[in-house]
C-alpha cells in the first residue's frame, strides 16, 4: 500500500473545475513530480492532499486511511508563498510549528539544532526571521516543513529563489529524505530538477492530467528529433539530406532538427564521408520540450 | 485540545513578552495611578491653598465689613481674607491705590460698594485681574448673602428659636426602591454610578483593545503567509479558539494589573477621605455588581473577539484591516455611548430595549443592574440571549475563519465568503 493514494479527485469552484479526475500514487521513498502551467490546478491538488479543502469527488488515502486528525501530523508542507513570523525568534516558531504537529518541545529543539548544523547555520537559533536573508529564510522554511519527520512531504516550488549552491544543498537533503523512505510530492517549473529527482510525474493542463507515468516511459513516447554533430572540418550539404528540417550552427558544431529517428543514420553517413567526427548524438527529448509541447500545443 | 493549548501558549508568550505590550501596560498603569490620586490632589490644592486676599477701603459701610469678617472668621479654612486699605480721598484715588495694591501683590482683588436704596443693601462689585475667579466670588456671594439675611433678621427682631428654625436646613433623604429589604442610600448610589461608569469604560477598552489585537494578529499571520503552514498543522477551529483564549488571558493579565494598580491606590488611606467627600465609598460596592461585571465581561469579550477573528481572517493585508473592522468598531462604540447616555436615564424604554440586543447588552445590562435594579427574569433573558449569540457567532466565525484564512487577494464580499463556504464544505 502506497503512503499517498489520490484517486480520481475532483474539485469545482462554482462552475469552474479546478481539478478534474486526477489520480496518482506516491510510494515510500519516492519523489513524485506534479507539473503544470500556472493555474493548472497544482495548488488546489496540494491543498486537497493537505486536507485544507475537501474534494468534491474521488478520495485521498494516507496509508490506506482517509483524512483525519492523525493524518495531519504525518504531513509536511513547504508552501510556494513562503512565510514565517518576522518578529519571533526562529527557534521559538519552528518549535511551535513542530509542537502543533505533535512533537514534544525537547525533541523539536534537538531536531532543530541538528538541522541548523546540517545547513551550517547553527547561529540562527536565536535570531529573528526578519534578520535573515531571503535565501536563508527559505532554508528555515524547509526545516519547518520537515522537522517533525513527516511521512509525506509536499514541496511547492522548493528551490525557487535560491542560489546554485543552496539549490544543491537542498536537493541533496531532499534526496536523503527520499532515501530514508519519505514520500515526497514535488512541484516546480524547473524541468531539470524534475528530471533529476522524480521517478514518476503528472503534467496537468487546465485542470486535467494530460500526461502521466514514469519519466523514462514518457520520454520514449516522444520521438527523438535532435542530433548534435561536431567534426574537425565544416560539413557541407547537411540541409540537403532528406528528412532534415533545420540546421543550426553552434560554437561546437551543428544542431539538426529531424522528422524521424532513421534520418540520424543518414546524417552520420553523410558527415563521415566528409571527414572524422568528434561527436555525434541522437538526443532524447528533454522534459522541458515535452512539457512545452504538451501544454503549449493545447494552448492553441 | 493539546494543539489548542499550544496555540494559546504561543500567543500568550509572544504577546506578554512583546515590548509594545509591556510599554502600553506600564503607561496605562501610570495614568490610572495618577488618575486614582487626582481627587486627593484636587482636595489638597483647593482646601490647602491660602485664603484669597481681598482689599476694601476703610470708610466703606462698617456693618457689612464686620459681618463679612465674622462670616469668614467662623470658617475652618477661610477662603477670603479681608485687607483694609486706607482711603485716599476721592473715588478715583481710591481705585488707583487699590490697583496699586494688586500690582504689589498685597491683595488679589478688591470690593467696591455702591449704595442701592431700593434693595436696602449696597451693590457690591468684586474687581480682580483673574478671569472667572468663581471660587472667590462664590465665597463672597455666600458671605454677603448671610450678612444681608442677618441684617434683615435683626430688623425683623426675631427670637433665637425662630432664628434657629429658619436656619436649620431641610433634610431630604433619597433612597432607591429595591426588591431587597434595603434600598441603596445616596452614598451607595453615588458609588454605583461611579463603579458602573468605570466598569463600562473598562469593558469597552478591554473589548476594543483585545479584539483589535486578535484581528491584527490573524491578518498579520495571513499576510506573512505563515498561516498556510499553521492551518495545515492544526485545524483552523482549534487555532482560532486557541488564539481567542490566549489573547483573552493576555487581556486579563493586563486588566488585572491595571485594576489592581487602581484599587490599591484608591484604598490608600489618604484617598479614602477625598472619596468620602465625593460621596463614593468603596466598601459600599455591591458584590452582585462585581459578579455581573465579570460575567458580562466574559460574554462581551468572546462575542466581540470572535467577530474580530472572523474579520481578521478574511482580510489579507493589514492595511485593509482598519476599514474591515469598522462595522464592529461602530457596534462597540454604539453600545458604549448608549450606556453612557443611559447613566442618567437607566429606566428609559430605549435602554431597556437595548439591554436585550446582544451586541449592546454587555454594556447596557450592566448599566441597568448597577443603576435600575431590573427583575431577575430580565437579567436572565438578556444573559441568555447574549449566551446564545456568543455560541452562534462563534460557530459562524469558525466557518468564516476556515474559509477566510485561505482567501488571498482583495477583500472578499460577503457573497464571495458565503460561496466559498459552500465550496469548501465547511
Amino acid at each position: 500500500m502506497n503512503p499517498l493514494v489520490v484517486n480520481r479527485v475532483m474539485k469545482q469552484y462554482g462552475d469552474k473545475t479546478a481539478v478534474n479526475g486526477l489520480s496518482f500514487e506516491v510510494g515510500a521513498g519516492e519523489i513524485y513530480g506534479l507539473l503544470g502551467a500556472n493555474g493548472a490546478g497544482k495548488t488546489t491538488t496540494m491543498r486537497m492532499v493537505l486536507g485544507l479543502i475537501m474534494p468534491d469527488g474521488g478520495e485521498i488515502r494516507y496509508n490506506g486511511k482517509p483524512y483525519g486528525e492523525e493524518q495531519l501530523r504525518m504531513l509536511g508542507y513547504l508552501p510556494e508563498e513562503r512565510g514565517m513570523y518576522p518578529k519571533v525568534k526562529l527557534s521559538e516558531q519552528i518549535v511551535y510549528l513542530a509542537q502543533l504537529r505533535g512533537m514534544s518541545r525537547k525533541d523539536a529543539e534537538a531536531n532543530l539544532r541538528r538541522w541548523l548544523d546540517r545547513f551550517q547555520v547553527p547561529e540562527y537559533y536565536d535570531k529573528k526571521v526578519e534578520e535573515l536573508s531571503k535565501g536563508n529564510q527559505q532554508k528555515i522554511q524547509f526545516i519547518a516543513a520537515v522537522i517533525h519527520r513527516p511521512q509525506i512531504v509536499i514541496l511547492d516550488e522548493a528551490f525557487s529563489g535560491l542560489d546554485p549552491v543552496n539549490v544543491e544543498l537542498l536537493k541533496t537533503t531532499v534526496k536523503e529524505l527520499r532515501d530514508e523512505g519519505t514520500s515526497i510530492l514535488f512541484s516546480t517549473h524547473r524541468m531539470e530538477h524534475v528530471e533529476e529527482l522524480c521517478r514518476n510525474i503528472t503534467i496537468m493542463h487546465k485542470s486535467n492530467p494530460v500526461l502521466q507515468g514514469p519519466i523514462r516511459e514518457i520520454k520514449s513516447r516522444f520521438p527523438r528529433e535532435k542530433v548534435v554533430l561536431s567534426a574537425e572540418a565544416p560539413i557541407q550539404g547537411l540541409e540537403s539530406i532528406p528528412g532534415v528540417q533545420g540546421v543550426t550552427r553552434t560554437e561546437q558544431g551543428y544542431l539538426l532538427q529531424i522528422a524521424r529517428a532513421e534520418t540520424a543514420q543518414d546524417i552520420l553517413k553523410h558527415a563521415l564521408a566528409q571527414g572524422p567526427i568528434q561527436k555525434f548524438e541522437l538526443l532524447e527529448p528533454t522534459l522541458n520540450e515535452i512539457f512545452i509541447r504538451t501544454v503549449g500545443e493545447r494552448h492553441e | 485540545m493539546n494543539s489548542m493549548w499550544t496555540v494559546m501558549s504561543f500567543t500568550m508568550r509572544n504577546k506578554l513578552r512583546s515590548k509594545s505590550f509591556l510599554i502600553t501596560t506600564i503607561i496605562l498603569a501610570v495614568l490610572l495611578v495618577v488618575g486614582a490620586n487626582v481627587p486627593y490632589f484636587i482636595d489638597k490644592f483647593t482646601s490647602g491653598g491660602s485664603a484669597t486676599k481681598v482689599g476694601y477701603i476703610t470708610d466703606e459701610p462698617g456693618d457689612l465689613i464686620k459681618g463679612l469678617e465674622t462670616y469668614f472668621g467662623k470658617q475652618e479654612k477661610p477662603q477670603v481674607q479681608l485687607v483694609p486699605i486706607e482711603a485716599a480721598g476721592s473715588a478715583e484715588a481710591d481705585a488707583a491705590v487699590l490697583k496699586q495694591a494688586i500690582e504689589d501683590k498685597t491683595i488679589t482683588g478688591y470690593l467696591s460698594f455702591v449704595t442701592n436704596d431700593q434693595a436696602g443693601f449696597p451693590d457690591v462689585t468684586y474687581h480682580s485681574k483673574k478671569m472667572l475667579d468663581t471660587d472667590t466670588s462664590q465665597a463672597l456671594q455666600a458671605a454677603l448673602q448671610e450678612v444681608k439675611t442677618n441684617q434683615a433678621v435683626q430688623d425683623a427682631k426675631l427670637t433665637k428659636e425662630q432664628l434657629q428654625k429658619l436656619f436649620s436646613p431641610v433634610k431630604l433623604n433619597s433612597v432607591q426602591i429595591s426588591d431587597s429589604a434595603n434600598g441603596k442610600t445616596a452614598e451607595e448610589q453615588g458609588t454605583a454610578i461611579g463603579l458602573t461608569y468605570a466598569i463600562i469604560i473598562l469593558l469597552f477598552m478591554a473589548v476594543m483593545i483585545t479584539g483589535q489585537l486578535i484581528a491584527t494578529e490573524i491578518t498579520a499571520e495571513k499576510s506573512s503567509r505563515v498561516m498556510e503552514i499553521i492551518v495545515t498543522s492544526v485545524s483552523p477551529l482549534k487555532q482560532m479558539f486557541g488564539k481567542v483564549l490566549g489573547t483573552f488571558i493576555v487581556g486579563l493579565v493586563q486588566l488585572v494589573v491595571l485594576v489592581g494598580a487602581t484599587v490599591v491606590n484608591l484604598s490608600l488611606p489618604h484617598n479614602a477621605d477625598s472619596f468620602k467627600n465625593l460621596g463614593i465609598r468603596l466598601d459600599t460596592i455591591d458584590p452582585k455588581m462585581l459578579i455581573f461585571a465579570v460575567v458580562l465581561y466574559l460574554l462581551g469579550y468572546f462575542l466581540y473577539a470572535m467577530l474580530f477573528a472572523a474579520i481578521g481572517s478574511i482580510v489579507s493585508r493589514t492595511e485593509d484591516l482598519g476599514q474591515a473592522v469598522m462595522p464592529v468598531t461602530m457596534l462597540t462604540l454604539a453600545g458604549f455611548y448608549i450606556a453612557i447616555f443611559g447613566l442618567s436615564h437607566p429606566d428609559s424604554p430605549f435602554i431597556v430595549a437595548c439591554s436585550y440586543i446582544p451586541f449592546f447588552s454587555p454594556f447596557i445590562l450592566f448599566l441597568r443592574i448597577g443603576l435600575a435594579n431590573p427583575a431577575w427574569w430580565e437579567i436572565a433573558l438578556s444573559v441568555g440571549i447574549l449566551l446564545v449569540s456568543v455560541l452562534v457567532i462563534g460557530w459562524l466565525a469558525a466557518k468564516i475563519y476556515r474559509v477566510g484564512v485561505l482567501m488571498y487577494g482583495k477583500k472578499p464580499s460577503f457573497k464571495e465568503v458565503f460561496k466559498a463556504m459552500k465550496a469548501y464544505k465547511v
